[in-house]
């Protein structure tokens, strides 16, 4: 039994290589890019609303309000990055109920890569809202000396990002795995309906996590602004 | 090895290409048709909003027109009661008048139905007084003033102007000599031969010619005589002098009654245009 999917290598030329979580990823890709172009390609803005238009408005709203919520700004700027994780992680994670596929956030590189676009993202974000400076002097708050720990903790909350997510959908594809060695019928499809459950829960933690992360990069700025405006 | 940096690479290029696509084919259009449908709502509700506000305009203008239509019905019921009471006045003043003339008109003929009863009345009290005054002379009527009305009738028969003669002697002549003498009373034998010789010497050329005296008698000529030829007459009697006096009786009595009536008009006239007055103000009080 493979518990890393990287090592499932479907072509190799070279150094290039399509492994399992590569291959998955771009399924991934393909199905939300194809099946938001068929949705979107007829909009309607006034009357009747299609059934899918419907869906990813409500999608695309809760997606809005969930970061309104947490950033306390609008989600403007914010909606493609953590909508994306989002929809990303939660559809990785709900196909995972398709017999043969691997979901790609059960492989700690997938989980590591999307980790690191935070983890560059958060300065990125705080950066383009307060500036360098503003942003830099962040590493200084309260004092001089909480330089290290500042920096410690930013690794380490990406490093916690990365490894909550892979846990946790490594460990369900795996109990799926174990279980169906040891009760074959029934008891597999309980947990593979947990599974999902703890999927959507990751894909919305994991998301979360990213705006929050964001949002108290930016967070400064807008407390200036509003002292400004006071 | 977990991590493989190969596929980290590989699954953050992947990262950014699936938002890359996503905010082109999922964020973008779904965002702006959600944006343009609200800004369709608030097209609409605007819309709305003014519609209502137009409609509240009109009701109260439609409220207005409803209060300014009662308020001329008003007025025009006013002006039709006003109107009603002028014509009930106009006709109740007409049937006065009407009233007023009907009544005129039957007194003015009871007026006229009296006068000419009156008037009847006073003709009748004449000729009855006359008649009395003649019967009062009939019955005075004796031998003394018969031959008092013999000798003026035959002075009269003596005394006929020319022209009278001359037709008498005509008559008599056309007649025959024949004549009839009408009398009140029996003529005496002496008084006819008297006439008949003072005719014979008076008035017919020849005394020789021969006259026939035929003699009848008439009470109602009062003690008097009459002589009559062919159409010729000769005749004196109370009666026409009676006549006479009626006639100045009945003259006196007609002009003294008409006097009154003049009078009595004017009264009339005076009395009605106190009754007019009194209409009209009874007409004021309704």
């Amino acid at each position: 039994m493979t518990i890393n999917p990287d090592e499932i290598v479907f072509f190799q030329w070279g150094w290039f290589k399509i492994n399992s979580t590569v291959f998955f990823t771009w399924l991934v890709i393909f199905l939300l890019t194809f099946g938001s172009w068929l949705v979107t390609r007829k909009l309607s803005s006034e009357g009747e609303l299609s059934r899918w238009q419907n869906l990813l408005e409500v999608l695309i709203n809760g997606i809005n309000d969930q970061i309104r919520e947490v950033s306390q700004q609008e989600p403007g700027p914010y909606l493609p990055f953590v909508g994306t994780l989002f929809i990303f992680i939660a559809f990785s994670n709900i196909l995972a109920i398709v017999p043969g596929y691997t979901p790609p956030t059960s492989s700690l590189s997938t989980t590591a890569a999307l980790a690191i676009c935070v983890f560059i993202a958060v300065p990125v974000f705080g950066i383009t809202r307060q500036g360098i400076v503003n942003y830099l002097r962040q590493y200084l708050q309260p004092t001089f000396f909480m330089l290290p720990f500042n920096l410690i903790g930013e690794l380490s909350r990406t490093l916690a990002l990365a490894v909550r997510l892979y846990g946790n959908m490594m460990s369900g594809t795996i109990i799926v795995a174990i279980l169906l060695t040891i009760t074959p019928l029934i008891f597999p499809v309980v947990m593979q309906a947990l599974g999902l459950l703890t999927g959507l829960i990751q894909a919305y933690i994991f998301a979360i996590l990213a705006m929050v992360y964001i949002a108290s990069a930016s967070k400064a700025h807008a407390e200036i602004e509003k002292k400004g405006e006071e | 090895m977990i991590i493989d940096w190969y596929t980290i690479i590989f699954q953050i290029i992947n990262f950014l290409v699936l938002v890359f696509l996503l905010r082109y084919f999922l964020y973008g259009p779904i965002i702006r048709a959600m944006d343009q449908r609200e800004q369709k709502i608030v097209q609409r509700e605007e819309d709305a909003a003014e519609k209502k506000k137009e409609a509240v305009q009109q009701s109260q203008a439609y409220r207005r027109k409803t209060e300014e239509l009662q308020e001329r019905e008003e007025e025009i019921r006013e002006k039709a009661h006003i109107d009603a009471e002028k014509e009930k006045r106009g006709m109740l003043d007409q049937a006065r008048r009407e009233v007023e003339e009907t009544r005129r008109s039957w007194e003015e003929a009871f007026e006229r139905e009296k006068e000419s009863f009156i008037s009847e009345l006073r003709r009748r009290i004449g000729r009855q007084a006359c008649s009395i005054a003649r019967r009062c002379l009939q019955d005075l009527a004796d031998s003394r003033l018969e031959s008092l009305t013999w000798d003026l009738f035959i002075r009269k028969i003596t005394d006929l102007p020319p022209e009278e003669r001359k037709s008498l002697q005509k008559a008599l002549a056309a007649g025959d000599y024949k004549l009839v003498l009408h009398s009140a009373f029996e003529p005496a034998e002496d008084k006819l031969k008297q006439l008949k010789s003072s005719l014979q010497q008076e008035i017919i050329p020849d005394p020789e010619t021969n006259l026939e005296l035929a003699v009848k008698t008439d009470p109602s000529l009062v003690c008097g005589l009459e002589l009559a030829v062919g159409g010729y007459r000769v005749a004196w009697s109370i009666d026409s002098y009676l006549e006479d006096v009626e006639e100045q009786v009945l003259k006196d009595l007609e002009h003294r009654g008409r006097g009154r009536e003049a009078k009595s008009g004017a009264e009339y006239n005076r009395a009605s245009a106190a009754h007019v007055d009194n209409g009209e103000e009874v007409s004021g009080d309704g």
